[in-house]
Order: structure tokens, then sequence, then C-alpha cells
């Protein structure tokens, strides 16, 4: 039999995207390609942390990755889900016989649906930091674990600002080691240059051994040593070198580092200060914060530690949730009991600082979350669950209605 | 490019390089320091025993080994030992901020130092470990001809003993060198003074 030729005019164009994309091979194909890349990313994950992982292959849209000395490419995992997911609307949401019999089918599609519909608002939509508080302290911000900006800040005498101009995170993180990015703005009466943008780096005194094989300009008797990213991207602190260009007079040359910030949080940030047309100005890295929509006052913090050693047995806080024409609310949040309100989760994630001895003051640290999507993973399970369930009883009450009314011709037969 | 007025977030709208915003309340103190050595927090570093009494700052607390000659701090040095008949045995303890370097290049610095053949990341991480302020630190033993910083020639069958902590805000390194016979008299007192090591506040 001959086999029948593809019309590729143009005309039929939308008729063959759309054969292509509710083809059942191009769904089979997608499904090893997503097992391939969960089995990468997870064999990446054990060199360079979850963080990365997620970024390099679930996030991307194309992965290249080197068999050898030759670049491979890859569809990255967010191509394929997109792909699935237009797969399964069309193929089997749309394209598919409606039958009664199909119903089980439908709504187990619908659920994995709702899985990938997930996945994708958490990845765009979900926030996670952390709040630090001593005893007495209360607040409303909470800062980023991985996500570094620039700040600068006209600065008085007594080293107070009332505002920030900030380089985002997004734009800052986006600099190369070995690039140069210019930035102005109307309102700061010099420019802004950036020489290289380090993930993770250290400032090294010229003095000590190590500076030999640091590269990089020398600037007030330190380089920036680059450092190998961590695994655990929370731990990295960045470092870049800067340059203030004024309208007039000399350009202004200094290494920023993050751990110039703040460990603790009572600790002031120390910025790099300078002076331009009689305004002193200060330059920072500093960790991306938002707000919640509520206030978090930590009234006691208590630590528990095994006796005669000080590994914490159990740690726990207690709080007073503060918000605007509210009652206070007096909340505890323990190690596996966070407190979940307005879409934010707190969680008892650590405690601080380092190296504390029994008797001193200590302060709390909780992770902050906020998925508008926590759920789904959960609810498409259910639906999937209940489809597939449905399925499995029409299949059974179709077979035994088939087998009882196929019982008198058979008996015939015999 | 475009400045764009932001309410509480750090975010920008689109398309924006520098945003503006309110700094909270909280957080409108900054400390203003006058070099990159207080900014890089070395300035912050503890003084050591011998400086007790002239500083009421955090203060690094040791036991001085039997036979070891304190020789006081030094620029890099929080610490410096001097042990053996003609006082070839050193230790010292050195500070630096953040990953100081990073542990596995700061180990294969010291292996070359001593001629040997640097370990990868995974050999590192298998390297023993010794307390050091009450943390895991990696502990480290090569035995060859030492090269120190700035030495014209090696010195033949030496032994340098290492530790390296890592920690959030800096890493310390605790590190032995002499000849081979005078370091292995000498390790039990290493770990005696490595375990004493500690930071008190106060006068």
């Amino acid at each position: 039999m001959a086999k029948k030729s593809i019309d590729w005019s143009p005309e039929n164009w939308p008729s063959l995207i759309y054969r292509l994309f509710t083809s059942f091979k191009v769904a089979t194909i997608v499904f090893v390609l997503l097992t391939l890349i969960t089995l990468l990313g997870t064999l990446y994950q054990v060199e360079h942390g979850l963080h990365a992982a997620k970024e390099q292959y679930f996030y991307s849209w194309i992965i290249v990755e080197k068999v050898g000395t030759i670049p491979l490419l890859i569809p990255g995992g967010m191509l394929l889900m997109w792909i699935l997911f237009i797969n399964m609307t069309l193929g089997a949401l749309v394209k598919v016989r409606k039958r009664w019999k199909g119903l089980g089918l439908l709504v187990s599609h619908f659920g994995m649906l709702m899985l990938l519909a997930g996945a994708f608002i958490t990845h765009k939509a979900s926030s996670d930091g952390y709040m630090a508080l001593y005893p007495g302290m209360k607040s409303n911000r909470v800062e980023s674990y991985r996500d570094w900006q620039l700040e600068i800040m006209p600065l008085d005498d007594q080293g107070k600002a009332e505002k920030a101009w900030i380089l985002p995170s997004d734009e800052l993180q986006s600099i190369r080691s070995d690039e140069q990015r210019k930035y102005e703005t109307e309102d700061l009466p010099f420019g802004i240059v950036i020489n290289g943008f380090s993930q993770n780096a250290t400032p090294i005194p010229v003095s000590a051994p190590m500076a030999a094989e640091a590269q990089g300009k020398e600037i007030d008797g330190f380089k920036l040593s680059q450092q190998q990213a961590s695994k655990n991207a929370e731990q990295n602190l960045p470092g870049c070198y800067i340059e203030l260009r004024p309208e007039s007079g000399d350009p202004i040359e200094t290494i920023l580092w993050a751990g110039s910030f703040r460990f603790d949080p009572r600790e002031k940030p120390m910025p790099f200060t300078f002076e331009v047309g009689g305004q002193k100005f200060g330059a920072l890295l500093a960790k991306r914060t938002w707000v919640v929509p509520f206030e978090v006052q930590l009234d006691e913090f208590i630590f528990e530690r095994h006796p005669g050693i000080s590994t914490a047995r159990n740690y726990e806080s207690r709080i007073t949730r503060l918000e605007e024409s509210q009652p206070e609310k007096p909340v505890e949040i323990k190690m596996n009991e966070p407190m979940r309100y307005a879409g934010y989760t707190f969680f008892q994630e650590s405690f601080g600082p380092q190296g504390s001895e029994p008797g001193d003051e200590m302060f709390s640290q909780f992770a902050v979350a906020n998925n508008p999507a926590d759920q789904w993973p959960l609810w498409s399970l259910v639906v999937t669950s209940a489809g597939l369930m449905l399925h499995f009883v029409i299949m059974l009450v179709s077979y035994i209605v088939r087998s009882f009314s196929t019982k008198p011709k058979a008996a015939t037969a015999s | 490019m475009m400045l764009a007025s932001c309410n509480d977030s750090d975010m920008g709208p689109e398309g924006s390089d520098i945003v503006v915003r309110e700094i909270p309340d909280a957080h409108r103190d900054f400390k203003l320091v006058d070099t990159s050595r207080e900014r890089f927090r070395y300035q912050t570093r503890p003084t050591s025993s011998a400086d007790a009494g002239q500083s009421t700052g955090p203060r690094l607390v040791y036991a001085t080994p039997k036979g070891w000659t304190d020789e006081g701090r030094s620029m890099m040095r929080d610490v410096n030992f001097s042990f053996g008949e003609n006082g070839e045995g050193e230790c010292y303890v050195a500070r630096l901020p953040g990953a100081g370097g990073g542990l596995s290049a700061n180990v294969n610095r010291w292996r070359k130092q001593m001629g040997a053949d640097p370990l990868s990341d995974d050999e590192v991480f298998a390297l023993p470990k010794k307390k050091l302020f009450g943390q895991p630190a990696t502990f480290m033993s090569v035995d060859g001809d030492f090269t120190g910083m700035g030495a014209s020639g090696a010195q033949k069958d030496y032994r340098l003993l290492g530790v390296i902590l890592s920690a959030d805000t800096g890493a310390i390194f605790v590190k032995m060198t002499g000849p081979r016979k005078l370091v292995e008299a000498n390790a039990a007192q290493f770990d005696e003074f490595v375990s004493s090591l500690n930071v008190t506040t106060g006068s």
C-alpha cells in the first residue's frame, strides 16, 4: 500500500502543528527526556547543590551537556514541561473523543495538568527567605538567602540613610566575573561601573600568601579572590570591583564584598563610604528584602541543649503577630509546627550567633515561605487518583455488563 | 537608564535597572568604617593571650604547650610559637574572612609547600577531622621537603600538621612545621594546643 504523502503547504501548517502537539509519540519522547534530565540533574546536584541543579536542568529551556569535548544540546526542563502541558491539553482534553468511558482518564489528565501548572506557579510566584530576630525585636521584612543587590545610599555624619538606590539582584548577579557594565541614574551625581561580579569571593590582603594566586586589581591593599561557588547557594558571599565616576574629578574604585553586610540581626552593615559634591555616600552589597503584610515580634526564644554538650535538643519561639486593625495574636513556632498565615509559612529554622554558650543571648531565625501553589501537588494527586479510580470502576462495570450480556449467547453456542 | 520609584520590596518595574526605595526605620543605621581592613572584618580579629590586659575586645585564649615559646602576634598571624632546641619548629594561628581562599586550595597550597601532589575535592573532603573551637575542622599531615614563603631552598625531611576550619564568617588556620622527628615528638602538644584554643570576651 502506498504511503500517504504529507501536505507541507503553508495552508496546512496549523493542522500539522496541531497533529505534532497532540501526538502520542511526542508525549512519549518528552517523558523519556524528562527522565533523562531528572537523572542528569540528580547527578549534578551531588556536585553543585540543589539550587544550581534546579537552575541548570529544570528551569532552563536548553541544556548544553558536554560528552567529552563535544557539546550536546538537550531540551531543558522548562521546554519539556511546556510541550507536555500543551500536548496533554490538546491531546488528552481537546482532541480526545468524549465518551463516558473516557471520563476517568479525562479527570486524571486534568490532575496531571494541575501538577504542571502548580510547578509553574511555584517557579514564578513563590518566594523563600528568612527573618532573624532577637527577643524584643519585631519586623515585617524578609531577607533572601541567595539574592544580593548593590545599594547606594546618601549618608549623614552619623551613618544614617533614608533612601537607597538599588541595582536589583537579577541584574547584578547576571554580570560575569570578566564583564564590565555601566549604570547611570539622573538622581545620583556619578555613574556606576561594575568590573566583574563573582558569585563567591573573598578579599585577600596582598600580604597573605594566597593573594599571589588571586586575579584582579589590588585596591587599598586587597585583591578579590574568586571562590568556587558553594553547593549551598546561601553560603556564597559574592564580591565585585566597582568604580564610581563623578561628572568631574577622578573615578573612585573599590572592592565590595557581601561579608560587609551583617551576619547577625543586630549588626550594622559596613558600606564603602565616599564623597561626591560634598555629599557622603555609601555603597554596599546587601541581601534583597521584601515585606510580609504583618509584623512578627519575638517575645521569647527557648533553647534547650543536651546535658553536658552544646548541641541543641529543642528550640522554639514565642511570638506576637501584629497586624493593623487586628488584635495581637500570640503564636508558638516550633520545629515541626510552623505558623501559616496570610499565605506565608514561618518555620523555626535555626538560631545564632554561631558558637553561643549557655547564658548568651541568642536570636531565632525563621524560614519564611510563600507559595500560592503549595497545596497543588496534593490536590493534583487527589484528582489524578480519583480519575484513575473512576476509570477502573468504569472499566469494571463495563466488563461486568459485557460479561452478563454475552453469557446467553455463549450458552447457546455450546 | 530609567529610574523608577519602588515601594516596600526591592524589585523594580520591569525594564528598569536602578530602583529607589525608602529604607525601613529599623535598617537606617550603618556602621561607618575608615579602612577596607575593617570593612572586610580584619580588624575584628581577636587579640591573643599575649595581649591580655591591653584590650577589652574578643580575646583568643589558649594553653601554651610545654617547651614552646610564644613569639607574639605578627601581621597575618594571631599566635606564633617556636619550639625545638634551636626554634626550628613553628606553629601559628591565622584567620581570614569568608572562605579564606577555599579549603581545597589551602590544603593543596600547603601540600605544594611540602612537594606533595594536590588532592581532589573528594580527597580533601575525606581528610580526618579535629575539633577546633568546638567545630569539626579538617586535619592534614604531610611529610616532605618544606619550602616556606620566601625560602630560597627546600628544607629536607620535614612534616607539616595543619587544621583548617571554614565557617560562615571566616576561615581559621593552625599550621605546624618542622623537622619530621621534632614535629612527631610535638604532635601531642599540637593536639593539646588546638583543643585549648578558645575566644573569650571582656577584659
